[in-house]
């Protein structure tokens, strides 16, 4: 077993288990467990988990305290059992992407790693034209764009966009071609 | 509209994951002999928009987010089964790399927004063919988000019923669907808007390439 997939694998473990622990202070001892594990990296990680969850957890936890007070039932225990599985669960993932390579974890189901190869591949593409053509529309205004301006934008850079990463795309698919990718 | 990880009982997300495991070697099947230097990039390029777009999110306070897919114009331009595992990829990686969704929820996730999204959308599609081209896609990416967006809020609110300590005090998702449905549902009909604008743009744009065959 490749030590990715090893990885994935304990990563799905730790996932099932989390789910099936209905204890805080247990989620707790795992989460801090997890961020002793994750050595150096860990507070950058957990600051990338906290991110990820704060909009929707904030949104979360403010509605059940209203439903939870109006109906007069626990609200405490269970909104500090939600965040912490959720920060727990996020966590995890970040740190498995951080220790391992997607596309090597991936690499068990051909069909997968082409698309995630090609995707991330155009996830590239998008981000650079965007930044070109944010740059570009900035340098034309010298002051604030009307709405008009800005959907003319939009359009122009939706076009271009799509124009582009196909034939981004278009090369790579025959790069794989030329290396038997396709063959039966 | 993922539904982020943590917020699901294993009573919902292990069948679904059982389901989706049968979904997706459906989709798969023969899919080989489809791919193709000329299928492949068209696939990824709207792959890697639909990934995109699931990154721009309004956060909804029923607990889960809003954005356009991108599946209707996968599934119009490429069918169900390859949206499907399409969308499914995008689902994957937006976990892993943004934690947006998440690994117990991929499969509810993958189900409701890319099996179910993308058969509405064709099925829809198909039916409404005769009341114009711009018109039928238009619908169908419209009525496919709101189907989508339906499913996953009924499924979030279920999660205080399946799964709750004995005091009542829910272990999951501590919404019920009185709450989940319109906080989901309401924002989506706007964001279907957007939708059905994106898909038509793309299906314009896949016909000036000739990619339609008519």
């Amino acid at each position: 077993m490749t030590r990715a997939r090893a990885w994935l694998l304990g990563y799905v473990a730790a996932v099932l288990a989390a789910s099936f622990v209905h204890a805080p202070l247990l989620l707790a001892g795992g989460l801090l467990g997890a961020l002793l594990a994750a050595g150096p990296a860990r507070w950058r990680l957990l600051k990338r988990a906290l991110l990820a969850v704060l909009l929707f957890n904030a949104g979360v936890s403010l509605a059940y305290a209203v439903v939870a007070w109006w109906q007069a039932r626990p609200l405490l225990d269970a909104l500090l059992l939600i965040n912490l599985r959720v920060l727990l669960l996020v966590f995890l993932g970040f740190w498995l992407v951080d220790r391992v390579r997607l596309l090597d974890a991936l690499a068990g189901w051909p069909l997968l790693t082409t698309i995630a190869t090609l995707a991330l591949g155009q996830i590239g593409v998008y981000r650079r034209l965007l930044e070109d053509f944010r740059l570009a529309f900035r340098s034309r205004n010298a002051l604030p764009p009307t709405p008009l301006a800005m959907l003319r934008h939009a359009g122009a850079q939706g076009g271009a966009l799509l124009d582009k990463s196909l034939h981004d795309a278009e090369q790579a698919a025959q790069a794989m071609r030329s290396r038997g990718a396709f063959d039966g | 509209m993922h539904i982020p990880d943590g917020f699901l009982s294993p009573q919902t997300y292990l069948p679904a994951w059982g389901v989706a495991a049968l979904a997706w070697g459906w989709a798969a099947r023969g899919l080989d002999r489809r791919l193709d230097e000329t299928l492949v990039p068209r696939l990824a390029m709207l792959t890697a928009l639909a990934y995109a777009l699931g990154l721009i999110m309004l956060p909804l306070p029923g607990g889960t987010s809003g954005h356009a897919l991108g599946v209707a114009a996968l599934a119009l331009l490429f069918g169900v089964r390859l949206a499907f595992l399409a969308y499914s990829g995008v689902l994957l990686l937006q976990a892993l790399l943004f934690g947006a969704g998440g690994i117990t929820a991929l499969a509810i996730n993958a189900l409701a927004l890319g099996l179910v999204g993308a058969a509405v959308a064709v099925g829809l599609h198909r039916l409404l063919a005769r009341c114009g081209e711009t018109a039928a896609v238009a619908i169908a990416a419209f009525v496919s988000l709101q189907v989508s967006a339906l499913l996953v809020a009924l499924v979030l609110g279920l999660q205080p019923t399946l799964a709750r300590a004995p005091d009542g005090s829910p272990l999951f998702f501590p919404l019920g669907p009185e709450i989940t449905v319109p906080a989901v549902l309401l924002p989506h009909l706007l964001i279907g808007i957007g939708e059905a604008a994106l898909t038509v743009f793309v299906w314009r744009y896949a016909r000036r390439k000739g990619w339609l065959g008519r």
